[in-house]
């Protein structure tokens, strides 16, 4: 580097790429997931598109989106971002990085809308969050190695010598990520063996009982290293910087991140109690579900601790209330979590609407929120806009809170309903109700329900208008103005 | 020494794949060769009951249905003996579901019959009023894979040894033997006749029909599927 | 059997060892402070001063030359 050119700057050029697609993504998942949500409780809805349009197809398309397209994306667009400022490095000093982040999201760009295309086409494994057929599974792992090549050079040309804890979690997402991904997608493509057939079309390594195993072993921890570890990265980062304080307890942080570690990778077996799985496994599963939440509480109090002297910011700044309400969503699914791993729970809970209902106080509310939020901090040093409008916000905040109270509430009572229901048995010890009363008693919950998700979509929208309307017609900043901790934004 | 290893991308990146590969290695891998013997009386999937499968997974029916009966009364009553680890030895994938939208589907084939399934599939509110179940309309005109299915049973009978051809003794001490022919042309003959058994069965002339001509309905070979489990 | 005992054995020691590990880390972290060698608490600012114009906490040896302001 020469001396008297223009000064240094961080390039974000692949970053808004990513957040572009973080936003379409967002609301494609969340759309199917709506009407998925509305065809549970009116299923006349399930005629509108032909074969396509049945439940059944769009659910893998809902969690696929959900999960590969809008998380996914925005865990690359905060890397993208994050990484350069904490390692003090930018993009713009190496052309091999450029280049490689931006095959890396044209790669990803492509794979998920071949995914969207193929699921829609009936074409899955079947296995949940790996229905992807192989060819599609071998272009995942071209874009994971070129976000690995990413991260690794990025940090191998880094200026900072010590790695901040949000890079060590983006570093365990890819590994264990490309681990569980590696090991769960082992197939043999039959046309290959056979000579006949549809040349995509692939068998699993696995049969039975330890396809069961492999799956959610992989399934438990797509949870843990796509909606957790990557997210915890990204709220060390964005929680800090916006409020201005430092982590609580770096050294917290440190031990949360090694229990998480060695712990999360265990849990797997909950998925599996009263199967055929061996039993030690079972209670093995159970007992480090609960172990488990010494290191997720670990990491969520770290978080709210950070804002201790400072909450006044809880009422001025609509982001730190997404973040803040997202850490205590955390905190809330690591905890129910654990006790629907308790085994007579479990024997209760399983197969019901509580889980689902499990899911989405995590995903809606702490990895949504936390997308929702760094996106919104992001927007404004990327396109050098001061954010449109704080109002839209709050709004969209008090929207989406709502939508998720009615959602996992909805969902608590028609799953326990639905378990006890199934278990009643009348004097003489016969059961006391057919299936189909379980089903039609449920309907006022999945209405409400699928009310919550429509609320929370509407937050979606407003969120993708509010930046679009940063980018074109936000205040336009100076470098200085965005030199700041908190997110410059617009009050009306 | 622990700041030595925080200094060093690599070592660390080491370090992290130690700690969180442990699990699976202990947990999944030793079991692998028990869990995969068949009980006694599973037999191989035909080619005709394997297209069902493919159908089934095509429309996502795992999405709504389990396929694992627990060890609780409760269970067992409603819906017939436990499920035992060695049933599912040929089952790639395995299918337990996540989700009882609807009922558990293990032994729907001990309970429920092609006609049923037939009137159920086609609109599921004329059988059980308030079903929240779709219907699948389309099954009844498209065709099933049957070529590959055929490739699929060809592949786990060469790479993972599944017996086809194979005699078998089933829980009431007769002998069963699946085929699989070393031809497709020959598989497609023994598909069709299985078929014919199904669709007569059946009261839907357009597919009577279809049988007849030679072709294979998604629903013929999604109920020859539905049938086998018991 | 074999293989089930080999399980246990290296399931039982792996844990161990890392438990240990575990404490061992706990204490380094908090002698470290107390001897002055090293406090962690300062890496937390890494994420607050992480304009490129700042300088970095400690800079990697050798090949790169800090950022003058
Ligand atoms: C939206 C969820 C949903 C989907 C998707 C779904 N089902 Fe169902 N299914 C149900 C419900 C609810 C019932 C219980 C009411 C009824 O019998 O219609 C049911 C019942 C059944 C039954 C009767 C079982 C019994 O013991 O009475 C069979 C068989 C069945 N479904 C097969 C299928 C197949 C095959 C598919 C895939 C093509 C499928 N289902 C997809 C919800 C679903």
């Amino acid at each position: 580097m020469g001396g008297n050119q223009t000064p240094l700057a961080y390039d974000y050029t692949v970053a808004r790429l990513f957040l572009y697609a973080t936003i379409l993504f967002g609301i494609i998942g969340m759309t199917i997931g709506v009407f998925i949500a509305f065809q549970m409780a009116f299923p006349e809805l399930n005629y509108l598109f032909g074969e396509y349009g049945t439940f059944s197809r769009l659910r893998p398309i809902h969690t696929n989106g959900v999960a590969f397209g809008f998380t996914v994306s925005g865990i690359f667009a905060t890397w993208y971002y994050v990484g350069q400022r904490v390692l003090k490095v930018s993009m713009a000093e190496s052309p091999f990085l450029m280049v490689v982040g931006k095959l890396h999201f044209a790669v990803y760009i492509l794979t998920i809308l071949l995914a969207v295309v193929t699921l829609f086409a009936g074409i899955t494994t079947s296995k949940e969050y790996a229905e992807l057929e192989w060819p599609l599974d071998l272009l995942v792992v071209v874009f994971w190695v070129l976000w690995g090549v990413s991260i690794f050079g990025l940090i191998g040309i880094r200026r900072e010598r010590t790695l901040y804890i949000s890079i060590w979690y983006y570093i365990a997402t890819f590994l264990a990520v490309a681990m569980l991904f590696l090991f769960n997608n082992m197939a043999v493509p039959t046309a290959l063996v056979s000579g006949h057939g549809d040349w995509y079309h692939s068998v699993s390594w696995y049969a039975g009982t330890n396809d069961a195993l492999v799956q959610w072993w992989y399934g438990h921890n797509a949870v843990a290293f796509v909606f957790t570890t990557p997210i915890v990265a990204m709220i060390y980062y964005f929680l800090p910087k916006e409020s201005g304080q430092a982590v609580y307890s770096y050294k917290l942080s440190l031990l949360s991140f090694w229990g998480l570690m060695f712990v999360y990778l265990w849990a797997g077996g909950h998925h599996l109690i009263y199967s055929t799985v061996p039993d030690w496994m079972q209670t093995m599963g159970s007992v480090f579900s609960i172990v488990l939440i010494l290191p997720s509480w670990g990491s969520a109090i770290n978080m709210l601790l950070t804002m201790k002297g400072e909450w006044n910011q809880l009422q001025s700044n609509p982001l730190i209330k997404f973040m803040v309400l997202g850490s205590t969503f955390y905190m809330l699914s690591t905890l129910e979590g654990p006790i629907q791993a308790i085994k007579s729970v479990n024997a209760l809970a399983h197969f019901t609407d509580w889980i689902p209902g499990h899911v989405h106080d995590g995903t809606l509310g702490w990895v949504g929120f936390m997308i929702i939020a760094s996106m919104y901090h992001m927007t404004p040093r990327l396109f050098k806009r001061e954010l449109y409008s704080k109002s839209l916000m709050e709004t969209q905040f008090w929207l989406q809170t709502i939508g998720i109270v009615l959602y996992f509430s909805s969902m608590w009572i028609a799953g326990i309903t639905q378990g006890m229901m199934w278990r009643a048995t009348d004097e003489f010890g016969n059961l006391s109700y057919s299936f189909i009363d379980t089903v039609v008693v449920l309907h006022p919950y999945y209405t409400v329900r699928a009310i919550g998700g429509l609320l929370y979509l509407t937050g979606i929208f407003i969120w993708a208008y509010n930046i679009y309307k940063t980018i074109t017609d936000g205040r336009k900043l100076e470098d200085k103005e965005l030199n700041v901790n908190r997110s410059p934004m617009s009050a009306n | 020494m622990f700041h030595w290893l925080e200094e060093r991308p690599f070592f660390f990146a080491v370090g992290v794949f130690t700690v969180v590969s442990f699990a699976g290695l202990i947990e999944i891998l030793p079991n692998f060769a028990e869990a995969s013997r068949p009980t006694v009386g599973t037999k191989p999937y035909s080619t005709l009951e394997l297209a069902g499968r493919h159908v089934y997974i095509a429309d996502s029916c795992n999405a709504c249905h389990s396929q694992l009966i627990r060890p609780f009364k409760s269970e067992t009553d409603r819906y017939g003996m436990y499920s035992l680890s060695g049933e599912y030895a040929y089952d790639r994938p395995f299918l337990w579901g996540s989700k009882r939208a609807g009922p558990d589907l293990h032994r729907v084939g001990a309970y429920r019959t092609t006609d049923w399934h037939e009137n159920h599939m086609w609109e599921p509110v004329s059988v059980v009023p308030g079903s929240i179940m779709p219907a699948y309309k389309h099954m009844f005109s498209n065709q099933a894979d049957i070529e590959t299915a055929y490739a699929e049973a060809v592949t786990v009978n060469k790479v993972f040894n599944v017996p086809y051809n194979t005699n078998i003794t089933m829980r009431d001490g007769s002998t069963a033997n699946v085929k699989l022919p070393a031809t497709y042309d020959e598989a497609k003959a023994d598909v069709l006749a299985e078929a014919k058994i199904i669709a007569s069965g059946m009261k839907n002339q357009d597919v009577k029909d279809a049988v007849e001509r030679g072709e294979i309905p998604q629903i013929v070979a999604l109920i020859a599927y539905l049938n086998s489990l018991k | 059997m074999e293989l089930g005992q080999i399980q246990a054995y290296a399931y039982f020691f792996f844990t161990a060892f890392l438990v240990v590990s575990l404490y061992a880390y706990i204490f380094h972290l908090y002698r470290a402070e107390k001897k002055g060698t090293r406090n962690y608490e300062k890496y937390g600012n890494l994420a607050l001063n992480d304009e490129v114009s700042t300088n970095p906490i400690e800079t990697v040896g050798g090949a790169r030359e800090p950022l003058k302001k």
